[in-house]
């Protein structure tokens, strides 16, 4: 009755197959060749070989920052267009990214070589601390506009932009490659250290975001019928708010800025599950993160020496869709 | 009867635009109150003002005794449903899904649906004959079906004031009366009260057991149909003149227009 009518209860374990099969295709592919044998024996029996290393330390944690990654955007893009009553939101279109792009390049550029503990919490900071701005200068005594949030988040995102760019160029000549190449949007840090470091805040955020869900299904009736319906909605949107760019802002910090994954992704779960955030949100997860694992595959396999960032891949495939769904809009109204 | 929900003088605006001014209207269990009145006279403002949305400048607002800022949201809206704005069709919602919603107030922020909860949602699916469109996207069904679908969340939200902004407006003659009949049912087996923003001056002198004319943002009349729908109210509210005698059929006030360009003022 929350959901969106779509019945079918095997849609669940066709998207955790489907993002298995993702990972496993993920972990398959690359320059070494790994049997399926060989990697049942590193992963099961503890085999000590190249075989196994690759596997374990390089390809595992690989794929399995992609889910994370894949599905805390999809998460976190799901959150901001209810948040926005907008099917063409998503944490770029806000300056979020921009922000966290911007926290992280702070301790990345200037501040220690590997500081990968503290790179989430900048990260963090910097898109709470743009959310925030974009959110106290939409707000207006009768509340927040879509129109208005969306508005304020291209500009702050703009003057983000430009301040990464002035980061890079400022930052020692060494560093100005990979600079880049992670603000492309990139898996290869996938050690996996960086994935411990990432896991508790999608963790946090997924758990925060799956409480709010009945909130969010209120707020898409517009702010005043959610209000009458019964909802503390500045609460509410507060919350999601801030959740959402926690999620968005921890996974720039770990792989950069990996755009349209939380604008596709929401609409693809939406058509299999419909709008009630109570299945959307997990379905939306699981989507995201084979998403974004079969896009890093894909990257790699058409580089083998992995100079295709995935942000790229999702580029591709994410632009001329948000251009389709812009289309649609427009010809509805 | 004592009012269950009361403007005591209300005045509001914006700026030094004033848009209402110095109204008192009660709503009583059992009684359907019709707000008319015409376009801009404040009719959206004042059902905002009477579901907190807004707050009056001046004056109050009582709902069961209390200030709406006095209650916690859920617990308000267990009291008082309002039909205004349009469902949202941006989104693939069903119409069931859209329905449930009404269930809100009912249920725990992090709670389930329960059976009552169902049966409600289909018992005010039914009523307003959509049990046929259930799984149909909002986005996919008339305009008129939609407001139903409006109707339908309010009636499962099951509260004891009912506010509705023009809910007829895109209906047929068909589901005006039905939707009038679904009102007086719920006013006669729950004793709701009902407030309808309406433009139908006929339904409403058929249908209403008091009636508000707003007019500049002050009540130019209020009382029963027959106190309110003359010639001279009518005139002087909308600018056109009318004849009013009673309906040979029912016996209510009919309001006929007459022909001619109504005088500019």
């Amino acid at each position: 009755m929350t959901g969106g009518g779509k019945r079918s209860g095997a849609v669940f374990p066709v998207l955790a197959v489907a993002l298995l099969g993702a990972l496993a295709l993920s972990a398959a592919t690359g320059p070494v060749s790994i049997s399926p044998r060989a990697a049942f024996d590193a992963i099961f029996r503890g085999t000590d070989d190249t075989t196994a290393r690759v596997l374990l330390s390089l390809r595992l944690p690989r794929a399995l920052l992609g889910a994370l990654v894949g599905g805390a955007l999809a998460s976190s893009g799901v959150a901001f267009q209810a948040l926005l009553r907008n099917p063409l939101a998503d944490p770029y279109i806000l300056g979020v990214s921009g922000g966290a792009a911007v926290g992280a390049l702070t301790v990345a550029l200037f501040l220690s070589a590997d500081a990968s503990p503290l790179l989430p919490l900048c990260a963090f900071a910097g898109a709470a601390l743009s959310a925030l701005a974009v959110f106290l200068l939409a707000r207006r005594r009768s509340g927040i506009s879509p129109e208005r949030l969306i508005l304020m988040g291209v500009v702050v995102g703009a003057f983000l932009n430009a301040v990464i760019m002035l980061m890079v160029t400022l930052a020692p000549p060494g560093k100005i490659p990979g600079a880049l190449y992670w603000l492309m949007g990139d898996l290869g840090l996938g050690t996996p250290r960086r994935v411990a470091v990432l896991f508790p805040y999608v963790a946090l955020g997924t758990v925060l975001l799956y409480l709010l869900s009945r909130g969010l299904d209120l707020l898409l009736l517009g702010d005043h019928a959610a209000f009458q319906a019964g909802l503390s909605v500045e609460r509410v949107k507060t919350a999601t708010y801030l959740t959402a760019s926690l999620l968005a802002g921890s996974v720039v910090a770990v792989s950069g800025l990996i755009g349209f994954v939380g604008l596709i992704v929401p609409h693809g779960a939406r058509v299999l599950v419909g709008s009630g955030h109570r299945r959307l949100l997990p379905a939306a997860f699981l989507l995201g993160g084979a998403f974004l694992v079969l896009s890093d595959t894909l990257a790699r396999a058409a580089s083998p020496a992995g100079e295709l960032p995935v942000g790229a891949v999702t580029a591709l495939a994410g632009a001329p869709f948000f251009l389709y769904l812009l289309r649609r809009n427009g010809g509805r109204s | 009867m004592n009012p269950v929900l009361s403007a005591r003088g209300v005045g509001f605006g914006y700026g030094d635009r004033d848009i209402l001014r110095g109204v008192s209207v009660d709503l009583s269990p059992g009684e359907v109150t019709i707000l008319l009145g015409p376009n801009g006279a404040g009719k959206s403002t004042l059902i905002r003002i009477l579901s907190g949305i807004l707050s009056p400048r001046e004056g109050e607002v009582l709902l069961c005794g209390r200030s709406p800022g006095e209650f916690r949201r859920r617990e308000m809206a267990r009291l008082l449903s309002v039909v205004g704005q349009d469902p949202p069709v941006d989104f693939p919602m069903t119409v069931a899904a859209y329905v449930g919603l009404g269930r809100f107030p009912h249920q725990g922020f992090f709670g389930g649906t329960s059976p009552e909860d169902r049966e409600q949602v289909e018992r005010a699916m039914e009523r307003t004959e959509l049990t046929g469109l259930r799984d149909r996207p909002l986005a996919e069904i008339s305009a008129g079906e939609r407001q139903r679908a409006a109707v339908a969340r309010a009636i499962a939200q099951e509260a004891r004031v009912m506010l509705l902004d023009e809910p007829t407006a895109f209906l047929d003659i068909r589901h005006r009366v039905a939707f009038y009949e679904i009102v007086t049912q719920l006013k006669e087996s729950s004793g709701i009260a009902a407030m309808v923003a309406s433009h139908d001056l006929s339904l409403c002198a058929e249908y209403g057991e008091r009636i508000v004319l707003l007019s500049g943002g002050t009540v130019a009349a209020q009382g029963r149909p027959e106190e309110v729908l003359t010639p001279g109210n009518i005139q002087a509210a909308y600018g056109v003149a009318v004849a009013c005698d009673r309906n040979p059929a029912t016996g209510a006030i009919r309001v006929t227009p007459l022909r001619g360009m109504p005088p500019k003022d």
